[in-house]
């Protein structure tokens, strides 16, 4: 009896265990599309479509567990009475080639949607999906999950985690369906002998050395549990922040919504929930016209400090996965990882 | 624009006038931060405290209309402290020498004391911008909208080549246009007087070209301006107007004038990706396709040439504009509106168009785009325009003079309305991003700028209503205290249907560009009265 806990899948199989796993569910993975971005996306002729592990998906996982856009319900009026519509359920999907920041992210969001009761529709979602991670052997160029401890490899949180050795893929499995799935597709793998180990452990020493930025999570993290943020640094940030919201919405773990009940003639009418932000000065402002973060000064203040302070006194670990996307995103060119640069070259007093 | 977008965070002095730069080119705006973060020195001419003017070195808060007075005062000093740049000069223009006699015969207190500032301001300002090489002037509407716009940027130009701050990089003078493709529509000559690639409407040899591309005679008369077809009245000598894309009911200047002769028009017909209130009034309608809904191309400020394709095919019944182009030609029996392609549409305005000639789109594509002029298939676009030579050979000095604006506070209409753009969430009259729940969150109503000093004097709240008027017209508008606005300065938008401040202002126009002077008007206000 192989060790079904780790197992060697060679390249050419990728592809023959994809279609088989397609059969079973929704597969979705990095594809290329035709004006050159990867974005993740539904595979559904797997011979004809193009899956692009080289680059990093321009998007998260997000809006396939919490859509940009979803109807939580629908209501329609008949004589007097009410009849409810429920939102759709959801399908069985496998994500192949997820990378260990955009899982860490979802497994944040596992915590969010969970509290205070299990939400219903995020949950549907996340009951019916098994995440295949991809470890980074080669982070991006804007990508710092070593500081955030979210990657480049995964310990936990996979159904599957596969590791590029070339020729072959180290896949380990997460508990439950991952250890299933590898024991139905068995046939494919072989078993992982000493020199796939050393392999590995030497691929995962140097991706960690990889890294193009050197971001002080950690650092800041800590500092931002000791002091105050001089105001210095928020105005330096908000003169270069236009509160576009595109950092929060590529952002993998922001998880701010509105939901907004929208007449759809006389007598039907649907309950929406859609992404929003913090940083839009509409999101916390009140019916008198007050606002509590004036956007002039304080445009970015909740964001940055809900991601690396209070997530951090909460949960340990701060709420940014180190993806890198909102740095490719901000074209005013304040994202966290200027935050941070700025807290941390400041001199303690 | 004379330069690249990107050139701006290379220059060492900028000079930014009549241009809210970071609300509506938030783009350019942060270039502009960026060359100020590397060092460079800022010079914002504004009658507003506006963002880009916190970020200024020197902030010369003019009295609204007294550009000219300013710039001729900033070029005075600049000849008093010997900082032309005499080669350049010598060089490339004509006439400087009556433009030197002109600014010699000026007082330099005097001019100070029209635009409001103090002269040392001023002399600091014009050194600056002299003193270096690489100095870029970017102006907007701020500029334009006045009885004196065209001279307005005649002075800007003076300025930048007395000091030699045009034909190389890093310093030009840079008109920002409003819309991702305004500059497009000029260059495809929506102008009364050229044809396309500005090409002069007058001259039969051009004429003769696109006769011979187009089978048809082009008329060698020009045609008329915006305010002049919007504002011709019941009598007007248009009888059919095809409207695209724009919203004159909002936008225009004295909208009663411009709602009576649409609604008198014996036809009407608008093409819009949503019913404006312009659509509302005409016989026709037709349902255009968005951006996402279709391909082709745009033509930025800096004269790029970029390819747009097709996300979504269109909704339901609408159609690309260039679609309900070529079938209402057809049902004209106009020859040749048949093109297959965008494609084949570019290689028509490339054939006709020089400074177009190379732009093919298989090279658009690939080269995210090209800047014109780009002359063959083997020119690589330009990146800044008037090297070793204007357009017009030389550049030409022009005297620009002082004139006041059309209308002056007096005691029945004490203050001074500026419009503008409000916030960079809405665009123009919002007939899109009104659309958008989140945009229209952000920014959801009109608003009133006013100096704390006037809300003390007349005693008004923050966001108390007052009745604004004009002596054109009155409309009711919340107010928003702020030091943004000078005292007797008040400045509001022009995004919002329920306050149509065009109603207020004024269709005195420049006499050569036709440019109505939509940025000043005397107004009054008046505290609403509850029971």
């Amino acid at each position: 009896m192989i060790d079904l806990k780790e197992l060697i899948l060679s390249k050419d199989n990728l592809i023959p265990l994809l279609r088989k796993l397609k059969k079973d569910a929704r597969l979705i993975a990095p594809i290329k599309n035709e004006y050159g971005d990867t974005l993740f996306s539904e595979i559904d002729d797997i011979d004809a479509m193009k899956i692009d592990l080289h680059n990093q998906p321009q998007a998260s996982l997000k809006p396939f567990f919490l859509p940009q856009q979803e109807t939580l319900a629908g209501y329609t009026v008949n004589n007097g009475e009410y009849s409810f519509t429920p939102p759709d359920k959801a399908q069985d999907t496998i994500f192949f080639g997820v990378r260990s920041c955009d899982l860490t992210a979802l497994l944040y969001m596992d915590l969010i949607f969970s509290k205070p009761s299990k939400d219903a529709t995020y949950y549907d979602r996340r009951n019916h999906s098994l995440i295949i991670t991809l470890g980074c052997n080669q982070p991006f160029a804007n990508c710092f999950c070593e500081a955030t401890g979210s990657g480049p490899y995964l310990e936990y949180g996979y159904g599957l985690q596969f590791i590029d050795l070339g020729d072959r893929y180290f896949v380990s499995a997460g508990r439950g369906k991952g250890a299933d799935l590898l024991k139905k597709w068995a046939y494919f793998f072989r078993e992982v002998n000493e020199e796939d180990q050393k392999k590995r452990y030497q691929l995962f020493l140097e991706a960690r050395g990889q890294f193009t930025r050197n971001i002080q999570v950690a650092h800041a993290c800590q500092k931002l549990q000791e002091e105050a943020v001089p105001e210095e640094i928020w105005e330096t940030l908000s003169r270069r922040c236009y509160d576009c919201g595109g950092c929060a919405y590529v952002c993998p773990t922001c998880t701010c919504y509105s939901i907004d009940d929208m007449a759809q003639g006389t007598n039907h009418g649907i309950r929406v929930r859609s992404w929003d932000a913090c940083t839009s000065s509409g999101f916390t402002r009140m019916a008198g016209g007050h606002n509590p973060t004036d956007r002039s000064r304080y445009a970015l203040k909740r964001r940055f400090l809900h991601k690396l302070k209070h997530d951090y006194a909460h949960h340990g670990k701060p709420s940014c996965t180190g993806c890198g996307r909102c740095v490719d995103i901000c074209f005013g060119g304040v994202d966290i990882t200027t935050f941070i640069d700025l807290l941390t070259t400041q001199k303690t007093t | 624009m004379t330069n690249s977008i990107a050139e701006l965070e290379g220059a060492d002095v900028l000079l930014v006038t009549g241009s809210n730069t970071t609300e509506t080119h938030p783009q350019i705006g942060r270039n502009i931060i960026t060359a100020v973060d590397h060092g460079a020195k800022l010079i914002v001419i504004d009658p507003r405290k506006t963002d880009i003017a916190k970020e200024a070195h020197i902030h010369l808060a003019l009295r609204p209309g007294t550009d000219i007075a300013l710039i001729n005062a900033m070029m005075r000093i600049i000849l008093d402290e010997n900082l032309a740049d005499d080669l350049f000069i010598s060089m490339r223009t004509e006439n400087f020498i009556a433009l030197r006699d002109y600014l010699h015969r000026l007082d330099l207190d005097e001019l100070a004391t029209i635009t409001g500032i103090n002269r040392t301001t001023i002399h600091e300002a014009a050194c600056l911008y002299a003193r270096s090489s690489k100095s870029v002037i970017c102006y907007c509407l701020g500029v334009t909208q006045h009885t004196c716009g065209t001279d307005n940027v005649q002075a800007v130009a003076n300025l930048a080549m007395l000091t030699g701050n045009v034909e190389k990089k890093h310093s030009g003078v840079d008109p920002l246009r409003g819309q991702n493709n305004v500059q497009g529509a000029c260059d495809m000559a929506a102008l009364p007087a050229v044809l396309s690639g500005y090409q002069n409407l007058a001259d039969i040899d051009v004429r003769n070209r696109f006769l011979a591309v187009w089978g048809r005679e082009v008329p060698k008369a020009p045609g008329l301006s915006l305010t002049e077809m919007t504002h011709a009245g019941i009598n007007g000598t248009i009888k059919a107007m095809f409207i695209m894309g724009e919203n004159p009911v909002l936008s225009d200047p004295h909208l009663n004038r411009v709602e009576n002769t649409l609604k008198h028009l014996p036809f009407l017909a608008v093409s819009d990706i949503f019913l404006t209130e312009t659509a509302k009034l005409a016989h026709v309608v037709f349902p255009a396709a968005s951006f996402a809904e279709k391909s082709g191309t745009v033509t930025n400020s800096e004269r790029r040439v970029q390819l747009c394709h097709q996300a979504i095919p269109p909704i339901r019944n609408c159609k690309p504009d260039s679609e309900i182009i070529m079938q209402l030609g057809r049902r004209l029996n106009c020859p040749g509106m048949d093109f297959d392609t965008e494609a084949e549409i570019m290689e028509e305005i490339s054939l006709l168009t020089p400074i177009y000639g190379g732009m093919h789109y298989d090279r658009l594509a690939k080269n995210w785009g090209l800047q014109w002029p780009c002359w063959n298939r083997d020119h690589p676009g330009t990146k800044f325009l008037h090297k070793y030579y204007f357009a017009r050979g030389k550049g030409c000095f022009t005297i620009t003079e002082h004139q006041e604006p059309y209308e002056n506070p007096e005691k029945k209409y004490p203050f001074t309305l500026v419009t503008g753009r409000g916030s960079y969430h809405h665009y123009h009259t919002a007939t899109m991003t009104r659309k958008s729940r989140r945009l229209l969150r952000e920014y959801p109503e009109a608003l009133l700028e006013i100096n704390k000093e006037d809300s003390d004097k007349l005693n008004l709240r923050d966001g108390e209503t007052v009745e604004l008027a004009s002596r054109r017209g009155t409309v009711h508008i919340k107010t928003k205290i702020t030091d943004r606005v000078q005292p007797g300065t008040v400045f509001s938008s022009f995004h919002f249907f329920e306050v149509p401040i065009n109603l207020l202002t004024l269709d005195a126009m420049d006499p050569k560009s036709k440019c109505p002077e939509l940025k000043i008007c005397s107004v009054n206000l008046r505290k609403v009265k509850h029971d």
